[in-house]
């Protein structure tokens, strides 16, 4: 996409009247009310009339409908501090360009690129080609397209400990803006380490960059995931990033929400009549939910001995999966709304330090083989304390005390260096009431809906058939549905979907405030009870097994077991 | 009426291949021929019955795994041989990502005895290295004499019950016959490429708007699915807040396409897509046709200097002037101009939208031109260059279209709209001088 940008024009005024009918009489304000007499809904609305001249809505552009995008993103600036990290050269620019080479992206798009590295624009466009030939999920580069997309890259080098580089950034900020249109629009993307947010945060809050204007400009912040360490330290966060931005001008990313599988989940519980009657405790006997990761912690040695499986995938993916196949449907596909649910959710889920030895079980694995490679164990990896205490592995057993799903158990588990890389949501049905085939062949097993999130995104149907012939024997057979193979269409990374929602204001698949501190307060007394309790057994799982024993006896304990993935 | 063991000595015996599944790659596993309507019923259950259908193994014949799917019936009604080949190719390609049930129908020697020849096939397609073979059938019927003319009675019994019906016609549907009503009739979905109609082809526009009103029949037309790009680059003209306002102040639409008649002489290009563009604009800013479109009389307007050129070709003003109309939105009027120009291009393509918008003394003139792989925006806001943008975005190919009608489960209205205020356009009395 190539554009020429005009010359700077005047603004014109917004073209929309006031519409209030000039026929209609003002309603007579109602007559004071004492102070200390509550107000009622119907005196705040009388108070209203009069005061408040009804809105012209603005206008939409009604060539969009029936298109790709019924709106497109406005004109803006995505300043992305930690431009030369890892996540940003892997998913986050990536997402950028696919998104500007099938024209999602405005005509009037900048990527402003923050880093502690000197750099100047072409230096640092080069390095993002050389990325992109790696990690782009469509090659070759389409030299149109890249050439386009580098035009809008520009570097600043910024030490995020210096005030002054911040005064540097927003006067840099407002030059291109008056140069290229981008209308006072930015994104702020916060891909440096978590450490640094709140100073980041707290430095475009005092050059007034966090400012909105009441006739456009908007300012958001997109945040990655770790969003705090503890429960403690993400309230601490969030009271830092609320000084200086609006709730609903943050956007708390986990990648996870963005994946085609998961917002399908929506709309496979929401969008078909079938299921959900059958969502609830009356039909459902547990629910099983794992992320398994076939690789070990990639020379991240120092992050994870900090993080564990359970900062690192409970506290976020697997929680965030739990109270998607558990919410109520909202009343409406708005991100409030859809967030709510979640939130009620977490707020049900209560796991205190005395349930931990319980009802969870951690690991750490040993060397062994995974994929017909041999491989070190954690406690050999680089930047790992030999004597680690830190898990690779969780399993919990959660109890979502509402009406909903009283007394089923939702078994979660996540690790390192599992047998496969593997993510799915399994719902177990209950047995059917009356065996009436108990001597015929084998009893099938209760039905099964598998939704695979990753890989071979998909869903299973697994229930009882009668094996053709003469007798009457009855067998389990599955009904499979593959993403892949149903639809045509190119299914976009996550990141490209989160951006773009974010550059567009829908949160809806973000992680609110009061989420992120609820799962917290789920994981904090499982940390807690681990730090105060006795030293692991570890290691006790050997790399490329399913976790330590202990996995499965607590499921085992009632009579279930692990699904073979 | 034959009986099934004579019916199964008519049948030739099936072929079946063997050969181990490329991934991705859809390959023949059966293939036999009948010569009836019960024949091919009976071959059809005998595919996957069979146990024939087995690959090699290391030099060992195993029952091989394959599931036949089916998301859909496609019946493609195809009226030459060489159209068929091409629509089957078309389908093969479609394997893995929307197997069907297809039966494409193709008739031969209409004033001969009745006959019917029948070559039933299986493909195949390995999805993923762990996955079963996914499998679809073919039917490929060629019909002599009256039976020919009996599509419904053809299809019909072959219909895998339940599932969704698509009719693709390539060529010329002759919408008005009986035949096709009757296979109309079932069909949830009609796909057909107006641009390759015969004459301007916008009489059986019209026609094809009026068999789908009021009916749940959904119509997928080629032509106008062609033109998302250049709606997408027109759309983002007015995504500009300070280009918004223009959009409901329209004065004049006008579309300029390629013609190989020196004279312009109406009826001889299609103009199916021209018009689509007008429809399509037209129903999203609930205009109203004042005025149909008629021949415009008098000497050929020279194109605007240095504005009208394509790179595809060398192009002159044709003698005939085009079509014009007026539309309206009940406040002021918008002039419509259809305008032929000679060009190398292949006949009835679009070669520039131009939106004249005028507001408050202000003027906006929006011009869209594409390529091969491009299209190209300009604006001009009161004589001044506003905007000048490339966008990529390729020209889709059949097997893309026909993907994209087949996932559209739903009546899109931007298509029922713009089929509709086309169909307007034209007037019920077609286009006239």
């Amino acid at each position: 996409m190539v554009t020429t940008r005009r010359p700077t024009k005047v603004k014109t005024k917004d073209p929309a009247p006031v519409d209030a009918p000039a026929d209609q009489p003002i309603p007579a304000r109602p007559a004071p009310r004492p102070k200390d007499e509550p107000l009622t809904i119907k005196d705040v609305r009388l108070s209203r009339e009069g005061k408040r001249p009804s809105r012209a809505k603005p206008a939409t552009n009604v060539l969009r409908e029936g298109l790709r995008l019924e709106r497109v993103p406005d004109p803006s600036i995505l300043v992305l501090f930690g431009a030369t990290g890892d996540l940003a050269h892997r998913k986050v620019i990536p997402a950028l360009y696919h998104l500007w080479r099938t024209n999602l992206l405005p005509h009037e798009f900048l990527l402003l690129s923050i880093g502690r590295r000197e750099y100047d624009d072409e230096a640092f466009r080069a390095e993002i080609q050389a990325s992109l030939e790696q990690f782009s999920r469509v090659l070759p580069l389409d030299d149109d397209a890249w050439r386009s997309f580098a035009e809008r890259i520009h570097y600043e080098r910024l030490d995020f400990d210096d005030p002054k580089g911040f005064d540097v950034l927003a006067k840099r900020l407002g030059e291109l803006d008056e140069q290229h249109g981008t209308r006072e629009n930015h994104l702020y993307y916060l891909a440096t380490q978590p450490s640094q947010f709140a100073a980041i945060v707290a430095q475009l809050g005092r050059v007034g960059l966090d400012h909105e204007h009441h006739d456009g400009g908007w300012r958001r912040v997109v945040i990655e995931k770790p969003f705090g360490h503890d429960l403690e330290s993400a309230k601490r966060l969030n009271r830092e990033v609320g000084k200086v931005f609006r709730e609903s001008q943050v956007y708390r990313i986990d990648h996870y929400l963005g994946k085609e599988t998961v917002r399908n989940l929506l709309v496979f519980r929401f969008g078909n009549g079938i299921f959900e009657p059958l969502w609830n405790r009356r039909y459902v006997d547990h629910v099983q939910i794992t992320v398994a990761e076939s690789i070990g912690i990639e020379n991240r040695g120092a992050f994870y001995e900090q993080t564990g499986a359970s900062r690192d995938v409970l506290q976020n993916h697997l929680l965030q999966l739990v109270s998607l196949v558990a919410m109520e449907p909202p009343a409406t596909f708005e991100a409030n709304a859809l967030r709510d649910e979640k939130v009620k959710v977490l707020r049900a889920i209560e796991i205190t330090p005395e349930d931990v030895p319980n009802d969870v079980v951690r690991g750490q694995y040993s060397p062994g083989w995974v994929a017909a490679t041999q491989v070190p164990g954690y406690r050999e990896e680089p930047d790992v304390d030999p004597g680690s205490e830190t898990e690779t592995f969780v399993a919990a057993r959660l109890m979502i005390d509402d009406w909903r799903w009283s007394g089923v158990p939702f078994y979660v588990r996540t690790g390192k260096r599992l047998p496969k890389r593997s993510t799915e949501i399994a719902i177990q049905y209950r047995e059917v009431p009356h065996r009436l085939f108990k001597d015929e062949g084998v009893e099938p097993d209760a039905n099964l809906l598998a939704i695979r999130i990753q890989p071979d995104e998909g869903i299973m149907l697994r229930f009882g058939a009668k094996v053709p012939g003469l007798g009457l024997d009855v067998r389990s057979v599955t009904m499979d549905f593959t993403y892949g193979s149903a639809f045509n269409v190119d299914s976009p990374d996550a990141y490209e979907t989160l951006i773009l929602d974010a550059l567009q204001g829908d949160a809806s698949l973000f992680t609110r405030a009061d989420e992120v501190e609820e799962a917290w307060s789920i994981v904090d007394p499982i940390i807690e009870s681990w730090t105060s309790g006795q030293a692991p057994d570890f290691p006790n799982y050997d790399a490329g097994t399913w976790g330590p024993p202990e996995a499965d006896a607590l499921i085992e304990r009632d009579g279930r077991r692990w699904r073979r993935i | 009426m034959p009986t099934k063991a004579a019916a199964r000595d008519a049948a030739e015996t099936p072929a079946t291949e063997s050969a181990p599944a490329v991934l991705g790659e859809p390959i023949l596993r059966w293939s036999a021929r009948a010569h009836s309507i019960a024949d091919i019923e009976a071959e059809l259950a005998r595919i996957w019955a069979a146990q024939d259908l087995a690959i090699d193994s290391d030099g060992e014949k195993i029952r091989h795994v394959a599931a036949r799917t089916s998301v859909m019936n496609l019946v493609v009604v195809a009226r030459r041989p060489e159209l068929a080949e091409r629509c089957a190719a078309t389908i093969q390609m479609l394997t893995g990502r929307h197997p069907s049930r297809t039966i494409v129908i193709q008739s031969a020697d209409p004033d001969g005895p009745s006959w019917l020849d029948g070559r039933i096939e299986a493909h195949c397609i390995m999805p993923s290295l762990d996955a079963p073979e996914v499998c679809a059938e073919t039917i490929h019927l060629t019909c002599g004499g009256e039976a020919g003319r009996h599509l419904s009675a053809i299809a019909t019994p072959l219909i895998i019950h339940d599932l969704p019906i698509t009719v693709w016609w390539p060529g010329e549907p002759p919408l008005k016959s009986q035949s096709a009503l009757d296979l109309l009739a079932d069909a949830d979905r009609l796909v057909v490429d107006g641009s390759t109609w015969s004459g301007d082809g916008l009489e059986r526009l019209r026609q094809m708007a009026e068999l789908v009103e009021g009916k749940r029949l959904v119509v997928s037309d080629f032509a106008l699915a062609r033109q998302s790009r250049w709606r997408e680059a027109i759309a983002s003209v007015f995504d500009d807040p300070d280009f918004l306002p223009y959009l409901r102040s329209l004065r004049r639409i006008a579309v300029t396409y390629a013609t190989h008649d020196d004279t312009g002489a109406s009826g001889s290009t299609n103009l199916v897509k021209p018009v689509y563009h007008v429809g399509w604009l037209a129903s999203r800013l609930d205009l109203k046709v004042v005025k149909p479109l008629s021949t415009v009389t008098g000497p050929a307007r020279q194109p605007s200097a240095g504005r009208v050129h394509h790179r595809g070709g060398t192009v002159k003003p044709a003698v005939g002037r085009g079509l014009a109309a007026t539309l309206s939105d009940g406040r002021i009027e918008v002039a419509v101009v259809v305008r032929p120009v000679v060009s190398d291009m292949p006949a009835g393509t679009t070669l520039r939208v131009e939106l004249l918008a005028e507001r408050r003394g202000s003027e906006l003139r929006t011009d869209v031109t594409a390529e091969a792989e491009t299209v190209h925006v300009r604006v001009w806001q009161d004589g001044v260059e506003a905007l000048d943008r490339h966008f990529r975005a390729p020209r889709r190919g059949e097997a893309d279209l026909l993907a994209e009608a087949i996932e559209t489960g739903r009546r899109d209205p931007v298509s029922v709209g713009a089929l509709q205020m086309a169909a307007a356009l034209v007037g019920p009395d077609g286009v006239g001088s």
